[in-house]
């Protein structure tokens, strides 16, 4: 059974239609890349799929069950978290106070009134150990908004992963970063483990042939192909309209 | 740490002193500041905290003072009138909070306002239990089982302890998973929710938990001044302890209950020397929330860092909304 099914759903703003009978299905560990030009809808869609967004028609699953009018809070639960195209951290707060919001999202102990949140040992513990891993520890007690953009990014996709979701959405994690920090991203992506399946918006072509198992390309809010990289290289439509007849297509 | 635990043995101190220096209006003054100081925090933790601006806070106070005035000659245990008012006023907060909250601010801040009014209008109206405009009586004495408590020394003491528990209270409601939650969605509301909280929840539990301290605080107003009137739940009022916080400091526990002890004492300061008091009280009002951004309780902060931060380099950009964090803050 595929993890995230997307079955012909249909958005629009008043009258601009944003998404077109647009349908998609990952599978289980994949890394599903969503290319296509600016204003081709791609956040919109995920803006759906997480329910940011009402949509008009349609239906999503998540492994077979329908969450197509779920509370976007709800999905966090049910295993699909993800993460926004810009920033959106909490700004004020230090990264350890970053982390301890994310992890706590599934912690039974969230609703508790009058007990120390950072009494917990294992939220320390999983903290430490996220920390540890993507080696910033030493960032653990700056404010967020006295990070590096890059670092920022990072954090950003840290969040997401918090709550150790079976699918992964993330919108251009690599937007805005040098071509250092792009590839440092891109690396990272690749080292996440396949128990996590990954849904990416992605502009920098060297990043999505680098990670895709599959690619689908949205053009005007329709889908106009979904298929293994090598397919959306030698599609002649895709060469059209994505790498401008082709002369930038990536070798 | 250690230094906040000082400062609460400093405080403790002064406020066991404080009945031995003080004549015996002074005692009663400050017996009304805890009260107000009660009240102002559980404003300050739905505004400072989780970002609701109420313009109807005093309606709980009012379910407070009245739950005591009406059924004082019926109950005559202190303890059961305390926990009806705190019952009561958590659950008026509790139901109307979970329509409110669905609403934006600038229409949080009307709804609550009309709230109030609602519950004011009703004491005014129910003559025949609240002596409407008159007001009522308070027939009952306040005992928590070793006697009548009748004496400014006596009623000081509970005062000062119903203090102290509140905001211990407070403290470690905002060091918990739902008091850090609730700041976190006041600084991004969309980010906490697309991680999974439903953050109306969260909003609802700390609006009911300030509703209930608000209704304390009434219920000891009741207690302390042995008459309500509508008044302690008029739009005026819930204005009032606005300003408590305002001047104190938002975004702190303790800086609304200072706010509320220089309101209460230049209130009172001013009024014996003139009837004009309320012109006086609100150029002063305006003057100390356009001098003090942030609140007196920055200015201490401000002050601490002149003193010991000194030869720190960057002492410039040090932030005054993060007193607690200083520490950290590389
Ligand atoms: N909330 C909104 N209200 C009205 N129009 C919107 C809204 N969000 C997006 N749009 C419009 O929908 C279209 C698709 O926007 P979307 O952000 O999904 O594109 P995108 O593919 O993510 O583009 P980019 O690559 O620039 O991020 C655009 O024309 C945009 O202006
Ligand atoms: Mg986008």
């Amino acid at each position: 059974m595929s993890i995230l099914k997307v079955e012909n759903i249909n958005k629009s703003f008043k009258t601009l239609q944003v998404l077109q009978n647009v349908s998609l299905e990952v599978q289980p560990g994949e890394r599903h890349v969503i290319i296509g030009p600016n204003g081709a809808g791609k956040t919109t869609l995920f803006n759906c799929i997480t329910n940011v967004l009402p949509i008009d028609s349609g239906k999503i699953f998540l492994e077979g069950q329908e969450i197509s009018n779920m509370p976007s809070s709800k999905l966090v639960h049910l295993g699909m978290s993800r993460t926004f195209q810009k920033n959106n951290l909490f700004g004020n707060l230090t990264v350890e106070e970053n982390l301890h919001l994310a992890l706590t999202a599934t912690k039974r102990y969230r609703y508790q009134m009058f007990h120390a949140l950072t009494k917990h040992i294992d939220l320390k513990k999983e903290t430490d150990e996220i920390l540890a891993q993507w080696e910033i520890s030493t960032r653990r007690n700056v404010k967020v908004n006295n990070l590096s953009y890059g670092e920022q990014r990072l954090l950003e996709i840290l969040l997401a992963m918090a709550s150790k979701p079976k699918i992964l959405l993330l919108d251009e994690p690599t937007s805005g970063m040098s071509p250092a920090e792009t590839a440092q991203t891109a690396e990272m992506i690749q080292k996440l483990p396949r128990t996590v399946s990954i849904l990416i918006i992605e502009h920098d072509m060297d990043v999505v042939f680098s990670i895709a198992d599959r690619i689908t390309v949205l053009h005007h809010g329709e889908v106009i192909l979904s298929g293994t990289p090598e397919e959306v290289r030698n599609n002649e439509e895709v060469r059209e309209i994505y790498f401008g007849g082709g002369a930038k297509a990536h070798a | 740490m250690k230094k906040n635990i000082l400062i609460f043995i400093v405080f403790l101190l002064i406020a066991f002193v404080l009945p031995f220096v003080l004549s015996v209006y002074g005692i009663d003054l400050v017996s009304e500041i805890f009260i107000m100081a009660i009240f102002a925090m559980s404003l300050g933790l739905i505004m400072g905290y989780a970002g609701m601006v109420s313009l109807g806070h005093a309606g709980f106070f009012g379910i407070g003072a009245y739950t005591v005035a009406l059924l004082g000659p019926h109950i005559p245990n202190s303890y059961l009138l305390l926990f009806f008012s705190i019952c009561l006023s958590g659950l008026l907060a509790l139901v109307t909070g979970a329509i409110f909250i669905r609403t934006s601010k600038f229409y949080f801040l009307m709804i609550t306002l009309a709230f109030g009014q609602l519950l004011f209008a009703l004491a005014w109206q129910l003559k025949q239990w609240t002596g409407g405009a008159d007001g009522m009586k308070v027939s009952a004495p306040l005992n928590l089982g070793f006697g009548e408590i009748v004496s400014p020394i006596g009623i000081y003491s509970v005062m000062a302890a119903a203090f102290i528990i509140v905001y211990l209270l407070l403290r470690f409601f905002v060091e918990s998973p739902v008091g850090k939650i609730v700041k976190g969605i006041m600084e991004n509301e969309a980010r906490m929710s697309a991680l999974g909280y439903d953050v109306r929840i969260y909003k609802l539990l700390t609006y009911t938990f300030s509703g209930a301290l608000a209704g304390f605080a009434g219920s000891l107003y009741g207690f302390y001044n042995l008459f309500v009137s509508p008044d302690v739940s008029s739009w005026m009022f819930s204005g009032q302890v606005m300003m408590m916080v305002i001047i104190g400091g938002v975004g702190t526990l303790i800086g609304p209950a200072i706010g509320a002890g220089l309101f209460i004492f230049l209130q009172n300061f001013i009024s014996t020397y003139t009837e004009r008091w309320p012109i006086i009280m609100g150029a002063l009002l305006v003057i100390l929330v356009l001098v003090g951004k942030g609140g007196i309780i920055h200015w201490f902060a401000l002050l601490k860092s002149k003193i010991f931060y000194k030869k720190r380099k960057n002492s410039d950009d040090y932030a005054p909304q993060h007193v607690e964090k200083e520490e950290v803050v590389n």
